[in-house]
């Protein structure tokens, strides 16, 4: 199967200007004007298969929005190849333009002081939809996504998340084979993030879209994706599925224990007690030192027990160690 | 490019001209704002021209009545045109630019079609605000009223050309980011070499010489001298002059538009 997306060693660079200080720097700068070049992304690769939802984590200044405009055509690379749906986003734009969609979650595309359905009916114009189709398509994702009320509002007078649910509603309308996504969730409360999670994994599926989602918030990945590429210093990092990261990078996990007795003490290496309660106790296992298994087995032999479960840590401290054996690696040459 | 496929991008920018319209309706407080201050500047023009001439006074072939008409024609043709320079150098500033750039239309293309549907709208509202406070004014209708018909097309393509400059003045903001003072130039040349509030044949001979190299004769005085009187052949003069500077308007827009097209592709939004 070919990819629906495939990037081969993609390297981009800018030329930033530089201001030297103070007034005589300032006048140096007016007559010889000095600018150095910012590696943005560094060699990239990587391909996506048509249907996978993949998560582009990294922190601030790592490429993940860049990668996303060189892959929507926005950008050309300053060198590598790549392709999206067979075609070079840089040249082909606009034919790239009618089989993907992008929704950049700190921009609007909807016009603010008209309704969204408004904004709705232009699209359809933009992209050629045919008007029976575009009507069927549009009822549909309406209901889907829970905004027929909101829908004839003017867009200013509604909240961030029902925004967004138009916003993704008009990314969707063309049905795209790829729907990239920039932290799509940013600024939402947790249910309005929850309802955007669940509704993209839903869309996702229901219409076999292939989904990029760019995120500082590692909910969103667990939520939507099943594969997580990690990038920094413009660099891939990290290629795992969602399983695979969680088990390659979690060093501890924590056991909660509900018991008979008020209070179980556990003396073993590489296990610290956590802030318990009566009768239960919660405990942090450094696996680096001591199995889940030999813990468990202290804690039945110790106690009678009446409930037992063991977690992994959240998502955001599994990325927190990636990055952090990024940065113990030392800053890019 | 096909005639079918001609007919599909047309209508693409049709459909952005007639939301822009929309937008601008529903932006009430800012139309009415401009058809008061237009309201004002004619009051206070009649006003001053009244103590100027005084009963009966003339200037060349323009009466009182007259020249209250020809600010009339002008300042709806100016005052119509949205600050789509304003609109394009924002997007530049916050990066919006690229996110728009991701729809199969032209980033620059739909803003102008934006705004024309903006400006179409509020020459509707403005033409006729400025008929009637000038007639209330004035008194009436000037002598030979059949010339303000004619203002109608070229007032339509005088704002055209506006647009399609202050478009241009837009999109240098890839380059130099606040376009303001460019605007300003554009603006006070307008002023003054497009005699809006003055018709050029008051004008000293060396600058209506000089002025008349300059797209902004045509953009104000042209359409506002059909007040002045029935004029067929001066109104053909000033529709050649405006699909002239119209076509150079929209070609610079055009070389713009791609450079900063490019600009973005390799540096950035």
């Amino acid at each position: 199967m070919s990819s629906a997306i495939a990037l081969h060693n993609v390297r981009k660079t800018f030329r930033v200007p530089e201001r030297e200080p103070g007034l005589r720097g300032s006048l140096r700068g007016l007559i010889r004007k000095r600018a150095r070049e910012i590696v943005a992304v560094d060699d990239l690769s990587f391909a996506i298969a048509p249907g996978e939802r993949v998560a582009f984590l990294g922190p601030n200044g790592a490429g993940k929005s860049t990668t996303l405009k060189i892959l929507s055509g926005i950008l050309q690379p300053s060198a590598g190849q790549v392709r999206v749906l067979g075609l070079e986003p840089g040249r082909e734009r606009r034919r790239l333009a009618y089989r993907i969609g992008v929704v950049f979650g700190q921009r609007s595309q909807l016009w603010s002081h008209l309704p969204a359905a408004d904004t709705f009916d232009l699209l359809a114009r933009i992209y050629e939809l045919e008007p029976a189709e575009y009507r069927q398509r549009r009822d549909e994702l309406v209901a889907s996504f829970a905004i027929a009320d909101v829908v004839e509002k003017p867009v200013r007078q509604l909240s961030l998340g029902e925004r967004m649910r138009c916003e993704l509603v008009a990314s969707l309308l063309h049905r795209p084979e790829i729907l990239f996504l920039d932290e799509p969730t940013i600024g939402l409360d947790v249910v309005a993030k929850a309802t955007i999670r669940d509704l993209l994994r839903e869309r996702g599926r229901r219409d076999g879209c292939t989904i990029l989602l760019t995120s500082h918030d590692t909910g969103d990945m667990a939520g939507v994706c099943e594969r997580v590429l990690v990038i920094h210093h413009g660099r891939l990092l990290l290629d795992r599925s969602l399983d695979g990261l969680r088990k390659g990078f979690i060093a501890r996990k924590r056991i909660s224990v509900v018991t008979e007795e008020a209070e179980l003490t556990l003396d073993l290496p590489g296990v610290r007690r956590l802030p318990s309660a009566s009768h239960r106790s919660d405990f942090e296992l450094d696996l680096g030192v001591v199995g889940v298994d030999r813990v468990v087995a202290a804690i039945v032999a110790g106690a009678r027990v009446l409930d037992l479960s063991v977690e992994d840590p959240p998502m955001e401290e599994v990325v927190s160690a990636i990055y952090a054996s990024a940065l113990s690696a030392g800053p890019r040459p | 490019m096909s005639t079918e496929r001609f007919a599909r991008e047309a209508g693409k920018y049709a459909a952005i001209a007639w939301l822009g319209a929309r937008r601008a309706l529903s932006e009430r407080a800012a139309v009415a704002g401009r058809a008061l201050f237009l309201a004002v500047i004619l009051f206070i023009f009649g006003r001053v021209w009244a103590t100027v001439l005084g009963p009966g006074g003339r200037v060349g072939a323009a009466g009182r009545d007259e020249l209250i008409f020809y600010l009339a024609v002008t300042e709806w043709c100016l005052l119509s045109v949205p600050p789509l320079y304003l609109s394009i150098e924002g997007d530049v500033r916050s990066g919006d630019v690229a996110s728009q750039m991701v729809r199969p239309v032209s980033y620059v293309g739909a803003q102008l079609a934006d705004a024309l549907g903006e400006t179409a709208l509020r020459m509707c509202v403005l033409g006729p605000t400025a008929a009637l406070v000038a007639w209330w004014i004035a008194g009436g209708w000037p002598a030979d009223p059949r010339g303000l018909w004619l203002a109608l097309p070229l007032g339509l393509l005088a704002s055209t050309l506006a647009v399609l400059s202050t478009a241009a003045i837009g999109v240098s903001a890839f380059w130099i980011v606040d376009t303001s003072p460019i605007y300003w130039i554009w603006q006070k040349l307008a002023f003054v070499l497009g005699g809006l509030m003055l018709p050029l044949e008051l004008y000293p001979d060396w600058l209506r010489a000089a002025a008349r190299f300059s797209p902004f004769p045509a953009m104000l005085w042209g359409p506002g001298r059909m007040a002045f009187g029935f004029a067929p052949g001066a109104a053909l003069e000033t529709l050649a002059e405006l699909v002239v500077w119209g076509t150079l308007a929209a070609l610079l827009l055009v070389w713009l538009a791609r450079r900063a097209r490019t600009r973005i592709a390799l540096a950035g939004g």
